[in-house]
């Protein structure tokens, strides 16, 4: 016969927890080898050690020197505090990049955001027919297809202020009466911008897209049947429903933005005049061109960082979001 | 000797859910275990497959400690809740699995495969995929594909809840019969208690932290150890009274602490009952034991008769239950369907007092055994 | 909005996404007549919209020219052998966050796998350049590049194959397990099938990748090894801007990310809607 426990099952609730209880692990017990884990894990592990780890720590460390191309390979750079770091702060340049990436991640890949979300709302609900919508979602999405560099070129070709076919479209089109100079100092950063948003707003696009599909058409039909109107329909379910999809979008096109400088490479090589530098780009200068080694450090550091930070915060954030959104 | 012990076994995750539980299932024996959804039936069956390791305890299998061992190298085998069949293979290469992973010869996997699809009926179907079959026949799928490991153990997790009731009848008329089943130990949980009776050799009721009671079917019907016993098995449910014990005129009856019901105890019963000086009992009678008594018909000694008005009355086929108030008190009664009964109509019933439960009321136990 | 406006709202949705259609099809098609045109024709001051004379002959131009030739084999090899290795490697990781997220690192671990994605290359290039320029001799030749893509293409291989993994449900492992199946021959036999098609969409996001990079490829090789995506503008560098040559080269180079898209679709839609919406 078996142990009989007359509390048990009575539904008499032990005030007490017997003591393997209570001296038990708190984590999950592993039922396989404990070896498994560890060498599945391990091996990528190893490799991305030594390919970030590396580096890592060899710019933290001539973040510290005043080390250039020359003294790095003789070896010869001195230990210089926080120079690096104050020189991120107080370089005007680079602080003028930094005014030009905030007005690139705006109109970029914020607004990349949005119309991506909007372009896919729209794929969805006005476009009936499944076959248009494969068709029209691959055309849209081309642009992601191709190298930046590559887009880069081809919209440097495009804009060519004095025959480029923008130009010409927009003086048949009646929009502008003259030429347009789109390397400007004025215009050269709404360039690359023009660029960054034709390439990347199908990134977004496809995001939310993929998220819009994979939302039940139970919730679509309750609507319909209970009548609520298409904007109703659209601000209450479908944005709600969204959040996270568009927030994940966001992060994804947020930590590519900065530090894709292939289109300021080669349509405007941060010029003219500096007009369309950003703080990616000046630290690859400064390292790779000017050979100035712990400077271009600083930057890089300093820039992973903040944007980890955010990163992070907005992660943050957004669980706290969605952790309210799940209970409610 | 394919024995299965189990130890001490001990395992909880938020809250304990095996405490200290200790059985022995011995070899050819069809053990059901049978409780409430959630009670850790289904954690009992994967501690001892090895998908659950135990926080504390042993599990014997065979007379060899195969406690530490991981599932794979466990001669056990077992049919998940969800069958669990792989969706990109046949049904043939299902049932197979478990021999490819022996790596046995091709002829060899072919004929036992065969045979054991021959057996359940499915060999029409082995070329089909799961999603392509019934639920019938994915869980003979499942089910041969734990014949065909021939394990020391099989390990039956509610194979046919989700099934409809006639293939279910099939099914357990083939767990009856499929002689594979009887050379080893079984473990068959359910949270049907119905099934549990026609299946098991003997029952385990489950409740929290472990085992309650193990018995045979009889056993555990007729003579529940604690109230969750009795209130688990039956359809349906036991009628339980909340009540007071006392005295009058040297007889002792129950007094309903929520209504003015008063029922007699009897003799067999009192005597116990005075001997260990109860007084706060729930009293259990089960609605077989409650008849109706036509008008003018003659009345065994044992009933207690009582006037009640119908409140409900739900005819179910093959027969009805009604219930029925009396004295402010609400009881259950079984009766056959033919006739039928109106709320509101007055009618008889007769208690057979014989056949009551007493279980006191803090600690569940049942106090006349 | 009323719904009797709808229909005109709905009409001027469906010209706008008409128009932006046109705007993502432009420059493409942009530069494939370009690619075909003269280069006196490129040069005109008033753009033309379809060549004057459709010059075959540009392919010519551009494609005997082994070096174009062997770019875009490089380049296939890179991005081809880079794919593999990261989706490899991410598999595992992947497979072991989801499994085993205690024992392999947790979420910690998943987060810093993941943020290597956000570093910045420049923090990359320079100590791997003297990396490479020390143990393999010299950063131009495949091998650099190869490995130096896996650090933006594993952590996305890694993080998406981890969601895959993990909505393969559990019970068909246990299931393996029981029937006698080490961890090992339970994942091939079991694990692995069931998230071919998110395997499918992580190849194809990673391969694309590698078949677009620039800067790297820029900085590393050049000589002994060429990439396509520095092809094109070594056609504008020279004495003559020839860039109808440089637009048919980088239209031909752009084909295969292009077409696969096309061909495995299917899988993306799916592999990005279940990685984004449940990662």
């Amino acid at each position: 016969m078996a142990a009989v426990d007359p509390k048990a099952g009575g539904g008499a609730q032990t005030s007490e927890f017997p003591e393997w209880f209570l001296k038990k692990k708190r984590e999950r017990l592993l039922i396989v080898s404990r070896w498994v884990p560890i060498s599945l894990i391990g091996l990528p592990v190893l490799v991305l050690l030594a390919i970030v780890i590396y580096p890592t720590i060899w710019m933290f460390f001539h973040a510290f020197h005043n080390t250039t191309l020359m003294s790095l390979t003789r070896d010869r750079y001195q230990f210089v505090w926080f120079d690096n770091f104050e020189n991120v702060f107080t370089n005007e340049r680079f602080l003028n990049s930094v005014v030009n990436l905030v007005q690139y991640l705006v109109f970029g890949a914020v607004l990349e955001v949005i119309l991506g979300t909007a372009i896919a709302l729209m794929l969805f609900s006005v476009v009936k027919w499944n076959w248009m919508r494969t068709v029209l979602l691959i055309c849209m999405v081309v642009p992601l297809m191709l190298p930046p560099a590559m887009t880069g070129l081809i919209w440097l070709l495009m804009l060519t202020p004095h025959n480029g076919i923008i130009n010409e479209i927009l003086i048949i089109t009646g929009l502008t009466t003259e030429k347009i100079e789109w390397f400007s100092t004025s215009l050269s950063l709404w360039s690359i911008t023009f660029a960054d948003i034709w390439q990347w707003t199908s990134l977004p696009l496809l995001i939310v897209y993929a998220g819009r599909a994979s939302l039940p058409q139970s919730i679509y039909e309750a609507a319909r049947v209970d009548g609520a109107s298409r904007w109703k329909v659209l601000s209450r379910i479908t944005l709600p429903m969204l959040k996270e999809v568009i927030a994940i979008a966001f992060i994804i096109r947020f930590m590519d933005a900065y530090k894709y400088v292939d289109k300021i490479y080669v349509m405007t090589s941060g010029g003219p005049a500096e007009s369309s530098e950003l703080p990616v780009y000046i630290a690859y200068q400064r390292g790779i061109r000017d050979f100035q080694v712990g400077e271009a450090a600083g930057y890089a550091i300093v820039i992973f960082a903040v944007a980890a930070v955010l990163v992070t915060l907005f992660l943050k954030y957004l669980k706290k979001v969605l952790k309210a959104q799940a209970i409610a | 000797m394919a024995q299965l012990q189990i130890e001490g076994l001990c395992k909880g995750w938020d809250f304990p859910v095996i405490d200290q539980m200790n059985l022995t299932v011995e070899e050819g024996e069809f053990f059901v275990v049978v409780g409430p959804s959630g009670i850790g039936k289904t954690t009992l069956l994967r501690l001892i497959a090895g998908l659950e390791s135990p926080n504390e305890g042993r599990i014997i299998l065979g007379g060899n400690d195969i406690s530490r061992l991981p599932p794979y190298k466990r001669p056990v085998a077992m049919t998940f809740e969800s069958y669990a069949l792989y969706p990109h293979l046949s049904v043939f290469e299902n049932i197979a699995s478990p021999l490819r992973a022996r790596r046995l010869p091709k002829r060899e996997i072919e004929q036992r495969v065969m045979d054991v699809a021959r057996l359940l009926k499915i060999d029409q179907l082995i070329t089909r995929r799961p999603a392509e079959v019934s639920g019938g026949q994915k869980q003979r799928t499942a089910l041969g594909r734990t014949l065909v490991a021939d394990p020391e153990v099989f390990l039956l997790d509610e194979p046919i809840s989700h099934l409809d009731a006639k293939i279910r009848h099939e099914l357990r008329a083939q767990f009856h019969t499929l002689e594979a089943l009887r050379r080893v130990a079984n473990i068959y949980v359910t949270h049907d208690y119905a099934e549990a009776l026609s299946l098991g050799d003997r029952i385990g009721v489950m409740g929290q932290g472990g085992l309650v009671q193990v018995g045979t079917a009889h056993e555990v019907f007729e003579k529940p150890q604690t109230l969750f016993v009795a209130e688990h098995l039956g359809q349906p449910s036991i009628n339980i009274l909340d009540c007071e014990l006392s005295t009058e005129d040297g007889v002792l009856i129950a007094c309903h602490r929520e209504s003015s019901l008063t029922l007699p105890v009897a003799q067999a019963h009192a005597q116990q009952l005075k001997r260990g000086n109860a007084s706060h009992v729930s009293y259990g009678i089960r609605p077989q034991y409650i008849t109706v008594i036509a008008d003018g018909e003659a009345v065994c000694d044992s009933l207690h008769v009582v006037d009640c008005t119908v409140s409900l009355f739900e005819p179910l086929g093959t027969y009805a239950i009604l219930m029925a108030e009396t004295a402010g008190a609400t009881i259950t009664a079984l009766s056959s369907p033919e006739h039928r009964y109106e709320q509101g109509e007055s009618i008889r019933l007769g208690i057979d007092t014989a056949e009551a439960f007493f279980f006191d009321a803090v600690t569940g136990k049942n106090l006349v055994l | 909005m009323r719904d009797r406006h709808y229909k005109l709202v709905a009409t001027l949705m469906f010209v706008f996404l008409g128009l932006w259609t046109i705007i993502s099809l432009f420059p493409y098609y942009f530069q494939f007549i370009t690619g075909f045109k003269g280069i006196e024709e490129v040069n005109r001051i008033t753009p033309t919209f379809w060549p004057d004379e459709f010059l075959w002959s540009n392919l010519d131009l551009v494609f005997s020219d082994e070096t174009n030739v062997a770019a875009l084999l490089d380049t296939l090899l890179i991005a081809s052998a880079n794919t593999a290795l990261a989706v490899f490697l991410g598999s595992l990781a992947g497979y072991a966050l989801a499994r085993f997220p205690r024992q392999a690192g947790g979420e910690n671990m998943a987060f810093w796998i993941l943020s290597n994605r956000m570093f910045p290359p420049v923090a990359i290039l320079l100590p791997m350049f003297r990396a490479f320029d020390t143990v393999l001799g010299s950063t131009d030749n495949h091998l650099s590049l190869i490995i130096l893509y896996l650090v933006f293409n594993m952590p996305l291989a890694t993080w998406l194959m981890m969601v895959f993994f993990r909505d393969a449900p559990r019970e068909l492992e246990e299931a393996a397990y029981l029937d006698g199946y080490s961890p090992l021959r339970a994942f091939f036999k079991v694990t692995l099938p069931q998230v071919v098609p998110g395997m499918m969409s992580v190849a194809l996001l990673c391969w694309i990748f590698a078949w677009n990079e620039y800067l790297f490829a820029n900085m590393l090789v050049g000589s002994n090894v060429a990439v396509n995506t520095i092809q094109m503008p070594g056609f504008v560098q020279g004495a003559q801007k020839l860039w109808n040559l440089a637009a048919l080269f980088s239209f031909v180079a752009v084909l295969p990310p292009v077409i696969l898209f096309m061909v495995l679709r299917r899988y993306m839609v799916r592999g990005l809607s279940l990685g984004v919406v449940k990662g």
